[in-house]
């Protein structure tokens, strides 16, 4: 029995983006919260490797090209965050995310 | 590949990421000794040079089916998109010139132009690449945004949910992509188009769908996805609201219609009849009776004017999403009427939310009594902001939901879910006025507060001259939209 690489890419990124989703929604350190978003994000560049090499491909570089751009994109976002965390954390003096209670109604 | 071609389509981003670097070098060079208010009144001068240059640009640019292989796409939508999102984005700049309190002028003016660049980016957006770049241009841009204000927690607090919320919505928009593109081979939206029309649906592309649906029903601040825009129109400083509630809607709208008709739109299914066949039509119906009832419910309880306005936004969220599903049959016109009208009249709100904080706290809604007394203008203005979010009829809101209800309701009559989901948005604007009306009635009607009205004088509130201009531009784009509709109908 042959086991096609295709499927089980899929599954591994399918695994990886739920991993991800559970953390950014179970976690209350918001570092962590940072981490699983950014796994769900990975998870999504696999899925166009995957698709890339041993899917039904036309175009031959789309992508590698796409992976490129949202690696970039990913790791401007962790910046933003992180430089968001810092800002939480000279009010509050911690990055717990239950005590980011200020604004509710 | 024609690179003079691309580099004509995109004057408009280039004019506007020029300006915003231009607008970070003065100031590093010429900035150093001056005062805070001549510095922000410079980067504003700067930034709107910018901003009239793009508009120049996306005007000059003219009609093309496909630039750059198939990237980009310059169509009347498109076009109408980039003016409609740079108006807002000038009068949001000349809001928080004359109004805003911030450390760092130039930073904001820079983000700001860096944000709107995005916004017209996603109006031209033909393909998953570039759409997911300018998403997140413009998502980046607006958390910073968002938590600009150093001085206070909440800005902090506000910037950091809508980040994780953005986050995880881009995260799963990507993931969708990732599918599509696996599924059909491409990711331009006419392949991707002519794909799904030549193969039945699959359990897999259905799952991309509802991902890609996800991630917009929380860039759109569509219950039940809703849950960060109160907090972020309540905590972020007011000129990022502003910007956050109006160009950031419409530009997210252009790239939701554009991704969802022509890219998806074998897979869209029929919602105007009772029977019709599956597809991701019913999702964006799901959607939108869920932003009506929770938008216009939970907006009759709040205290807060701007959490109200974010409820508010969020029950327009579900009329805009009747205008996507209506937009299949009746063209893009009402769904762009609608949003941009609706953009105009909550960049007016929050402007005149961001003057009278000049001299006052405004939080809460018993913060606007008194309003006609203190200042007739700001009251004028309001009146007809809040008026045309009600829908009131010689104003723009009323007839952006004229045509939008209209729309739907040629799609089938009352026979299937559109035309009932119509029905439930007209009963609803009942309900909507009801909390419009008590905010004109603390503005129009109750006396200044006791310890207000024993001075009188001092607490005018004097109105900067180019705050006025602008807020009594958009009063008047709104009554003239109102009465001439057909001048922003027909170029649809």
């Amino acid at each position: 029995m042959s086991l096609d690489p295709l499927p089980l890419c899929l599954l591994f990124s399918s695994a990886l983006f739920c991993l991800g989703l559970i953390g950014a929604l179970a976690r209350s350190n918001t570092i962590l919260v940072l981490l699983g978003i950014e796994l769900m994000l990975n998870a999504a560049n696999l899925n166009f490797i995957a698709f890339w090499r041993y899917g039904p491909v036309t175009s031959p570089a789309t992508g590698v090209m796409f992976v490129i751009f949202s690696i970039a994109v990913a790791a401007a976002e962790a910046a933003v965050g992180l430089a968001l965390i810092i800002a939480v954390y000279r009010h509050q003096k911690n990055i717990r995310l239950q005590e980011a209670n200020r604004l509710k109604g | 590949m024609n690179y003079t071609e691309l580099l004509r389509a995109m004057v408009p981003e280039a004019a506007l990421v020029i300006g915003a670097l231009f607008v970070l070098t003065l100031d590093l060079a010429f900035g150093r000794r001056r005062t805070l208010e001549s510095r922000l009144y410079i980067a504003v001068i700067t930034g709107t040079v910018a901003v009239v240059a793009a508009m120049y640009g996306a005007f000059s640019s003219g009609l093309a089916d496909s630039v750059f292989g198939g990237a980009l796409i310059l169509d009347e939508l498109t076009m109408a998109t980039r003016l409609g999102v740079l108006v807002l984005a000038w009068i949001t700049l000349t809001l928080a010139g004359s109004t805003a309190r911030l450390r760092h002028p130039a930073e904001f003016v820079a983000i700001v132009l860096f944000a709107t660049a995005g916004f017209t980016l996603m109006a031209a957006a033909q393909q998953l690449l570039v759409a997911f770049v300018a998403l997140e241009l413009a998502s980046l841009s607006l958390y910073i945004l968002a938590g600009f204000d150093k001085s206070k927690p909440e800005s902090a607090e506000a910037a950091l949910k809508y980040f994780l919320f953005g986050g995880m919505s881009a995260a799963f928009l990507l993931f969708g992509f990732s599918l599509i593109y696996g599924l059909t081979g491409s990711i331009e939206l006419h392949e991707i188009s002519a794909h799904l029309a030549g193969h039945p649906p699959t359990p897999l592309l259905s799952v991309a769908l509802v991902m890609v649906l996800v991630a917009f029903g929380f860039k759109a601040a569509a219950a039940p996805f809703h849950l960060w825009a109160p907090d972020v129109y309540e905590g972020a400083p007011v000129s990022s609201s502003a910007l956050i509630a109006s160009a950031s809607k419409l530009a997210g709208l252009t790239l939701f219609v554009r991704l969802l008709w022509p890219g998806f739109g074998p897979g869209a299914g029929n919602v105007s009849t009772a029977a019709g066949a599956p597809g991701w039509l019913a999702i964006v119906a799901c959607l939108s009776a869920a932003s009506l009832l929770l938008g216009n419910f939970a907006a009759l309880a709040q205290s807060n004017l701007r959490r109200l306005l974010a409820y508010s936004a969020i029950a327009h969220a579900g009329v805009m999403l009747l205008g996507v599903i209506a937009a299949g049959d009746a063209g893009n016109g009402p769904l762009f009427y609608y949003v941009f009208t609706y953009g105009i009249a909550t960049v007016g709100a929050f402007g005149v939310i961001a003057v009278i904080e000049r001299t006052s706290p405004c939080q809460r809604i018993t913060d606007l009594a008194g309003l006609y007394r203190r200042s007739p203008l700001l009251t004028g203005c309001l009146a007809i902001y809040i008026l045309s979010l009600a829908g009131i009829p010689p104003l723009a809101g009323f007839f952006g939901k004229f045509t939008v209800f209209a729309a739907a309701l040629n799609l089938g009559g009352l026979a299937g879910p559109a035309g009932w989901l119509a029905i439930l948005a007209i009963f609803l604007s009942a309900v909507a006025l009801y909390y419009y009306l008590v905010i004109l009635k603390q503005a129009l009607v109750v006396a200044p507060a006791a310890a207000t009205s024993s001075d009188p004088v001092t607490n005018r509130i004097t109105v900067p001259a180019d705050a006025a201009i602008v807020l009594v531009f958009a009063a008047l784009v709104l009554v003239l939209l109102g009465l001439f509709p057909s001048v922003v109908l027909r170029i649809f």
